[in-house]
């Protein structure tokens, strides 16, 4: 899958540096293993942290699960999209 | 209908009535218009980001795979040998993708999680209720005894 970022214009230095905060969002469907094991695959993450931040998407309602660059952000988001999980992207704070 | 794991790391759906098939070819209609969850995944992005051009064109095209891919299986199955629908461990991610697009298409339409009594529910709504049951019984199946994951 080619990344969504590739035909975008560039932007300036000082607003592609803004890190970006990549978020889960709660739904009653995805299970929460479906979950755990989507963040293990997408992000690397170890089964502790990955369910970690799976019960904080089902607890809070979401969780920033990663933050950096906006084009890798972007990216993580798509892959999570493709696993069907509620994902979007925010300016990290 | 039974659904029991193989010695080869899959599953195997065993359907014993007409409506058990019946049920399993209801997969496909459930999910509708895969490109419906593609535009719904989109719309919780910045409508700057273009993700509607960029990025829904090849979900769509992957959820499509997916139902695609599923509703043939059943329909080889069903001509074929008429016993069983197998599920091969390196196709369990078509399935469970089919399946929960399946799911997140009742929720959409019915807002399942939402009913808290079907009791006395309409006939149209305690159906897709039952159905949702059997796809997230499966989902558990397929986590639990194909994927290495355990709900």
């Amino acid at each position: 899958m080619a990344s969504p970022s590739t035909s975008k214009k560039s932007k300036p230095k000082a607003q592609k540096d803004v890190p970006w905060s990549v978020l889960v969002l709660d739904d009653p469907v995805n299970l929460m293993g479906y979950v755990t094991m989507v963040l293990k695959r997408v992000f690397g993450y170890n089964e502790e942290r990955a369910a970690t931040l799976m019960l904080e998407v089902h607890t809070t309602g979401r969780s920033v699960v990663w933050t950096g660059a906006k084009e890798k952000a972007e990216f993580y988001v798509q892959q999570l999209h493709s696993w069907q999980l509620k994902s979007t992207m925010e300016k990290a704070v | 209908m039974n659904v029991i794991p193989t010695l080869e790391g899959g599953l195997s759906i065993q359907p014993e009535t007409e409506a058990d098939w019946m049920v399993l070819e209801t997969i496909a209609s459930d999910i509708g218009r895969p490109a419906h969850l593609a535009e719904s995944l989109a719309d919780l992005m910045d409508k700057e980001s273009d993700w509607e051009e960029l990025v829904v064109p090849d979900l769509e095209q992957n959820f499509n795979v997916q139902c695609r891919f599923v509703q043939a299986a059943i329909e080889d199955a069903r001509k074929n040998n008429g016993q069983a629908v197998f599920i091969k461990a390196h196709d369990a991610e078509k399935w469970y993708g089919a399946i929960n697009q399946a799911r997140l298409s009742l929720q959409a339409r019915y807002d399942l999680h939402g009913v808290e009594d079907f009791e006395d529910a309409p006939a149209e709504l305690r159906s897709a209720h039952f159905r949702d049951r059997f796809y997230l019984t499966l989902q558990g199946l397929l986590l639990e005894y194909v994927m290495g994951e355990s709900e």
